[in-house]
């Protein structure tokens, strides 16, 4: 028999037995009590996996909404996403919402991804937790791609064109691939169709998948603790609910409030009809997330040897990326040396990350 | 106008008063709203006869005047240092209508100082009850320089009919005078739970039970004003004059375009902000006292002051072009005297301008125009680069006729034309408009004919395409120099 629950509020009281009565909370959260969180210097970094919680619920929420007013046609997208920016009341809101939201949900699974990989919590028994943490990563960067295209101003069109052309260029399967994307040989209805229905069904049911397994995999395991915080004598630790739970909503309205602050000073901002048969502006880009490997292509000479210069540059950035893919099985704490090479490896991919974006958005 | 122009490069003098007076309302609210604090809280110590309740308000009371009274009233000149530059015949304006009013709040302001520092200095010097009484005082005389600034902060928007009848009476006790003092009232009794929270942090690991109970406490200080504030905001939105309630719609509905709508957006961000501070206070040191610390309170603090930011910035933006609503506009310019200077001729009204136009030729339309844009333009505008509301990101590719265009839009700004429109039930009515597209949101431009098309001649200068014909001109010299010599060898 679980143990009655007290709360500090009668009426909070009064609500939360009215709920139990009918759905067992006390047993879930007496199993949450249990779950522990070890508080050191680096406890601030297990709060990213709860902000991109919340990223993930404005997502899906926002993206709902717009669904309602979008109209997915190559003639009809334009007009539809200028509607949903001038006439429909707080249709402003919900787009910026949704396109800052996409940006900063991307950045701050970058922060989770790092922060877990320097604090080597890949490692036994939690590889498949980093591997389902590493496909949410790759799911969310699809949802980037394809829902860039979907408002069909003139940058959204020429990005992808110039997006699916590259992944055209891959040796051997590349022009089909990007055929199947394009559904044709030119950016059209069809490319909107796959990338509307890729944006709003394949996507978010990946994800919940995706998100589904990762927290299954996180309370079978529990939280990782990192090597140095096990071999200290004494360790701190909190209950994860309520203490860390209570902290981490705060932590969520405070994430919750510096999107707001954003899209309230910056609405994101939509650009000229797209007009195919025109030259493509000048200043084409990706998003930023795709800028280092967008770079990397950039940089390489059009041969290398007897390689294509750009199937050079793919070949490195899918090597950068198994190693990622890799590391748990490599890294596995058994190795003081190959630990050490594994976290040298971290801080040069980070930083080549960051010199490549930030090279490729000035240059 | 008739005074220098100070000027802020890349900021604007605008914001250097906004930055002064944001700090200083976040400080000055405090005073009152934590004098309240003080007294209520030093009432529970006595009646509980509580010590480690008293050593608290020691601690809290240090911290108070360090804030309040050196911070307090460093910002507080600095306010009156910088309208005084930034837009003195708005400051003159307000000392010469209210003289009475601040006399009264200077007043009160004095005895303020005076009893703080008493009841500071007599913790454990004087009995309780009358150490208690004076904290009380204090609130009190706080609360009425509040009370006497409110009626002229207030008068700047809503005057009524003050801007005819010249009554001051009615300009100070105006429409929004009781909800905006409703508003910041409950604004100062959340601050000072706010304040509180950092200073009950800083208690010991010892006084765990203290802090724990102070810190709820402090936020039993905060939610019921965040909740009760908004009511009153909704309250005072209705007493606001109609043109500035249409800004405010025309702004909801046309955010997205980014068109005059920061108003809109920073009145929802305030919203925003106030809804995540009940939620912050609610789930923080209300329901979770004993796990909050200090890098949660710094949140709330920062997350509290980004409210006071967003809500005083909308106050002054709802005014605008007005810097006394219908009155005078924000550079200075006094509306009944529009026909007046546009007959006579700018740079022979404003004392300050005639002096410096008189140093010109006649003919150099760049420099008179640059003297126009310094007076009636830069108290909102900086002309060049990526300041605030810099002139060529705002001329964007406007060429010379679109600017000769927009200047004689803009000398129209404050016509209202009357059309003949049928309303629902089929009758004709008389319907008032805005001749321009700009009414309501900047001042009219003027002067004689020649004054603004000198105006123009210095737009055009800073304008883009202005700068780049420019630069074409000065490069093409030189590029000839540098062909030169190849010139011969090509044809021979």
């Amino acid at each position: 028999m679980a143990e009655p629950i007290t709360l500090p509020n009668k009426y909070l009281q009064l609500a939360y037995d009215w709920l139990d009565a009918r759905f067992p909370l006390t047993p879930l959260i007496q199993f949450s009590a249990k779950k522990m969180v070890p508080l050191h210097p680096h406890t601030l970094w297990y709060y990213m996996g709860g902000i991109c919680m919340v990223f993930v619920g404005v997502q899906l929420i926002t993206g709902i909404l717009l669904m309602v007013h979008y109209v997915p046609s190559f003639e009809g997208a334009y007009q539809s996403v200028m509607a949903i920016n001038t006439k429909i009341p707080f249709g402003w809101l919900i787009r910026s919402m949704h396109s800052w939201g996409a940006n900063l949900f991307i950045l701050v699974l970058l922060f989770h991804m790092f922060s877990t990989y320097f604090m080597k919590a890949y490692r036994a028994p939690r590889e498949f937790t980093w591997l389902t943490g590493l496909g949410l990563l790759a799911v969310a960067m699809v949802f980037g791609f394809t829902g860039y295209l979907l408002p069909l101003d003139e940058m959204a069109f020429f990005a992808s064109k110039v997006g699916v052309d590259v992944a055209g260029s891959a040796p051997v399967v590349g022009e089909l691939v990007a055929n199947f994307v394009r559904g044709g040989t030119e950016i059209g209805q069809g490319t909107l169709n796959r990338f509307f229905t890729i944006h709003v069904i394949a996507l978010p049911a990946a994800l919940l998948g995706l998100l589904g397994l990762h927290l299954m995999l996180i309370q079978m395991h529990g939280i990782s603790e990192p090597e140095y915080f096990l071999n200290k004598p004494k360790r701190k630790y909190e209950k994860f609910f309520p203490d860390f739970v209570m902290k981490d909503l705060l932590v969520w309205i405070v994430v919750f409030l510096i999107l707001m602050l954003i899209v309230c000073m910056a609405p994101w901002h939509l650009g000229p009809v797209a007009d195919p048969s025109a030259a493509a502006p000048i200043g084409i880009r990706p998003e930023w997330y795709f800028l280092s490997q967008f770079q990397v292509l950039k940089i390489m000479p059009s041969h290398f040897l007897f390689i294509e210069g750009e199937h050079l540059g793919m070949a490195i950035i899918g090597a950068a990326a198994s190693t990622m893919v890799l590391v748990p099985f490599v890294d596995t704490g058994k190795n003081a040396t190959i630990s050490k090479i594994a976290t040298v490896w971290g801080v040069v991919f980070l930083c080549a990350l960051i010199v490549l974006t930030v090279w490729g958005q000035l240059s | 106008m008739s005074f220098p122009v100070w000027e802020v490069p890349g900021l604007g003098s605008g914001w250097m008063i906004g930055l002064v007076a944001i700090l200083h309302v976040f400080i000055s609210h405090f005073a009152i709203g934590g004098g309240a604090f003080l007294a209520l809280t030093e009432q529970l110590a006595f009646k509980k006869n509580d010590d480690r309740l008293y050593d608290y308000l020691k601690k809290h009371s240090k911290f108070f005047m360090l804030i309040t009274t050196v911070l307090g009233a460093v910002s507080g000149v600095g306010i009156w240092w910088t309208i005084g530059l930034a837009n003195p015949s708005g400051a003159q304006l307000l000392i010469q209508n209210f003289s009475l009013f601040w006399a009264v709040e200077y007043l009160f302001f004095a005895a303020e100082l005076v009893t703080f520092l008493a009841y500071y200095y007599t913790f454990d010097k004087i009995p309780r009850a009358t150490h208690l009484k004076l904290g009380w005082i204090y609130f009190g005389v706080s609360f009425l320089t509040l009370f006497a600034i409110n009626g002229i902060l207030t008068s700047m928007l809503t005057n009524g009919a003050w801007p005819q009848t010249m009554n001051v009476w009615e300009a100070y006790f105006n429409a929004a005078f009781v909800p905006a003092l409703m508003i910041r009232l409950f604004i100062m009794f959340a601050l000072a739970g706010i304040y509180a929270l950092i200073t009950a942090n800083q208690l010991p690991e010892s006084q765990q039970d203290v802090k724990t109970y102070l810190l709820k406490y402090s936020a039993k200080w905060m939610l019921p004003a965040l909740i009760a504030g908004p009511l009153m905001v909704v309250w005072y939105l209705f007493t606001l004059p109609p043109a500035t309630q249409q800004v405010i719609l025309a702004g909801i509905s046309s955010m997205g375009e980014g068109n005059f709508s920061i108003l809109a957006r920073t009145i929802f961000l305030c919203i925003t902000f106030a809804t995540s501070l009940i939620g912050l206070v609610f789930v923080g040191p209300y329901l979770n006292p004993k796990g909050f610390n200090g890098a949660f309170a710094a949140m709330i603090f920062v997350a509290a002051f980004g409210f006071m930011f967003t809500e005083e910035w909308s106050r002054e933006m709802m005014r605008k072009p007005y810097v006394m609503y219908n009155y005078m506009y924000s550079n200075g310019l006094v509306k009944k005297e529009i026909d007046t200077v546009n007959r006579v001729g700018f740079f022979n009204t404003n004392t300050w301008a005639k002096a410096q136009a008189s140093t010109l030729a006649s003919s150099d339309a760049l420099g008179r125009g640059e003297l126009v844009f310094r007076y009636q333009c830069m108290s909102c505008h900086t002309p060049t680069g990526n300041g605030y509301r810099s002139m060529e990101r705002l001329l964007g590719e406007r060429d010379e006729n679109a600017i000769k265009n927009l200047i004689t839009l803009m000398r129209d700004n404050h016509v209202m034309l009357e059309e003949k429109e049928k309303d629902a039930e089929g009758k004709e009515v008389i319907v008032r408009k805005a001749k321009t597209p700009y009414n309501g949101f900047m001042p009219p431009v003027v002067g004689t004919q020649a004054e603004l098309d000198a105006l123009a001649v210095y737009l055009q200068s800073i304008s883009k395409k202005g700068m780049a014909a420019a630069a074409e001109k000065a490069a093409t010299p030189a590029q000839l120099t540098a062909q030169a010599p190849h010139t011969p060898a090509t044809a021979g």
